[in-house]
């Protein structure tokens, strides 16, 4: 966040926390909003591009794929024992684990990619978090200069915050 | 608004939710630490026997020739299929946003994991050489040495390694935003470090919710062929062979629904005294388990289903060892097995088709438990006789119990309590954000008519 203040608004009702996030975008301020739960609304009005971990999914899963079959094969003509006068390379006998090594990729890059993208592990707390937030409350945190504080508690109590706090920007 | 729930659930507050989930986590009571005690004390039973057939050698065991896939490899198939459920429930009925698995999928999760856990041990005590265990990977070695990938039994070592992997991945990821819960109301600082570290550091900011949603379907759309893959794999460690009873097309289909009925049966045996000891009962309803004797009801018709077909084939086939096969399971030496088999798998769920039958939760505690036996029976049939009778009369053999098989056997249901009976205690048993998901939003244009 870019300025030395942070305003926090307390909310409890999930649409006057929407509206005010749609209030701080049109003004261009930097914010950060907090909640219990994932929501539609306030994902369409925070968050409305899509997420791009499914990208990194696939190509885990491509990748894995690619690995499976690899193995499979180089090792069963690095070592060509045939067997219940099966081919030495068995791509029906392969897929099972094309197939498994296909989702098993494809699930750690999805981990990975989350991780980067939605930035865990973060243990330290951001300003302005409080711990109603994993609770009851909805939270907005608005960062500001030291001028602009006044403006934006009240404009975060006209929309609706139960409470307001100023605290030290990042 | 019908959420497919009761109107008790939706009249909820988020608080509440917060509050009925993180007391299961408050201090232990001596009940608590009896059933850990009880649990371990077993796991030490299974642990002593397994060390005394490594001592001894696996002659102490009842395995034999022609059984030589016994009681270990009756355990793990079952123990596998106890897993299945978990990820039924939590990856294919998320993607079916079917509500009712809210409240129970995170106990179904658990228990996924614990049961490949616990699967996962036999096939290493079965091998007799254990600390060789590892020569079913593929890792280079200096003699250039490959396990053979055309081979059943190694397909098993990915689909189960794989299962595991994703299912714990999967079952993590759910936990993390309650275990930030869990972490904001710690009273201890054990707990309060213990739940930092574990929640990542989780604050619930919009953006992370974001990704976090759509890795979450992203990791159901991946577990969901999982459901259908990994006890497909586990049947074909039987039908891609020729023994008669076991060389049958029709095994992945049957394994996965007995998979999923005997999982789901097991969900109920554990949630039920849950639910009462801690008071879950505003949130684990009698809708739920309505919905799960269905889910019972209609395996139970898919195994009937399957058992029957088994034997007609046998009888279509025209093939002397597989009919001798399917007259020696309800008549032959292990008869008694087929018949439990029969009453607890096919004719006991019947009962289910009684409405009130299926939210007596006193009389589905019971039928889950008999659902259990009547599958470790199945497991115990379809091993035991196929390879007490295949095509040779001069190969044909019988099979004799011993202490250590019954004794490891008690000590996987120890490991197995052990592990849900830990989790309970320290981790969110029950979902706490995928319940608030399900609620009514709190919204004040709502509230003011509009």
């Amino acid at each position: 966040m870019s300025g030395n203040k942070a305003v926090v608004g307390v909310f409890s009702y999930l649409d006057d926390v929407a509206n005010v996030i749609e209030m701080a975008k049109e003004k261009g301020l930097e914010y950060r909003g907090y909640s219990p739960f994932p929501h539609h609304i306030l994902e369409e009005v925070a968050t409305p591009e899509r997420s791009p971990v499914r990208f990194i999914s696939l190509f885990g899963a491509v990748s894995g794929l690619i690995f499976g079959f690899t193995i499979a094969i180089m090792m069963s003509l690095d070592w060509p024992i045939r067997t219940s006068a099966k081919d030495i390379v068995s791509i029906p006998g392969f897929v099972v684990i094309g197939y498994e090594c296909t989702i098993l990729f494809g699930a750690i890059f999805t981990l990975l990619a989350m991780f980067h993208f939605a930035k865990v592990p973060d243990l330290l707390r951001k300003v302005g978090y409080d711990p109603r937030f994993s609770h009851d409350k909805f939270g907005l945190v608005i960062s500001c200069s030291a001028s602009e504080v006044d403006q934006i508690a009240e404009q975060l109590k006209q929309g609706g915050a139960e409470e307001v706090e100023v605290r030290d920007g990042l | 608004m019908d959420n497919g729930h009761s109107k008790e659930i939706q009249q909820v507050e988020y608080s509440t939710v917060n509050n009925i989930v993180l007391k299961m986590l408050e201090a232990p009571t001596t009940g608590w630490y009896l059933l850990l005690f009880t649990c371990i004390s077993a796991a030490v039973i299974g642990f002593v026997c397994f060390t005394h057939q490594l001592l001894y050698g696996m002659g102490v065991a009842g395995i034999n020739n022609p059984i030589a896939w016994g009681v270990y490899i009756t355990n793990f198939v079952f123990w596998v299929g106890i897993a299945h459920s978990g990820t039924l429930i939590s990856a294919v009925l998320y993607l079916f946003r079917a509500k009712f698995r809210m409240p129970i999928y995170r106990l179904a999760e658990a228990m996924t994991v614990f049961a490949v856990m616990t699967a996962g041990l036999f096939p290493i005590i079965h091998v007799g050489r254990p600390w060789f265990a590892y020569w079913l990977m593929p890792y280079p070695n200096e003699r250039m040495l490959w396990p053979n990938f055309r081979s059943p039994l190694l397909w098993d070592v990915f689909a189960v390694s794989t299962y595991f992997t994703v299912s714990a991945l999967f079952f993590v990821v759910g936990l993390i935003p309650d275990i930030a819960a869990a972490r904001d109301k710690a009273k201890t600082k054990f707990r309060k470090v213990l739940y930092t570290v574990t929640s990542l550091g989780w604050n619930g900011n919009l953006r992370a919710w974001k990704h976090y949603e759509s890795a979450y379907l992203i990791f159901a759309a991946l577990a969901t062929p999982l459901v259908v893959s990994v006890h497909s794999v586990v049947s074909w460690d039987f039908a891609v062979s020729i023994v008669p009873g076991w060389h049958a097309t029709i095994f992945p289909p049957y394994f996965v629904a007995g998979a999923i009925f005997s999982g789901v049966a097991m969900v109920i045996t554990l949630i039920i005294p849950l639910r009462k000891i801690y008071s879950l009962e505003p949130l684990i309803r009698p809708e739920h388990f309505d919905a799960m004797s269905k889910l019972i009801l209609l395996t139970s018709g898919v195994v009937t289903y399957a058992y029957l077909t088994e034997f007609y084939v046998a009888w279509w086939s025209n093939n002397p060892f597989e009919r001798y096969q399917f007259w020696f399971r309800p008549f032959g030496d292990f008869k008694l097995a087929f018949w439990g088999m029969a009453f607890c798998n096919c004719m006991a769920p019947l009962t289910l088709w009684y409405k009130p039958l299926r939210t007596n939760i006193a009389y589905l505690f019971v039928l889950s438990i008999i659902i259990n036996i009547g599958m470790w029976l199945e497991r115990f049939n379809i091993i035991f006789t196929s390879l007490a009778r295949e095509y040779v009369p001069y190969a044909w053999g019988g099979y004799n119990f011993s202490w250590i098989e019954a004794g490891i056997t008690v000590g996987a249901f120890g490991w197995f309590g052990m592990w849900m009976v830990l989790f309970i205690k320290f981790f969110p048993a029950v979902a706490i954000t995928e319940i608030k998901m399900i609620m009514p939003p709190k919204l004040r244009n709502a509230e003011a008519g509009h």
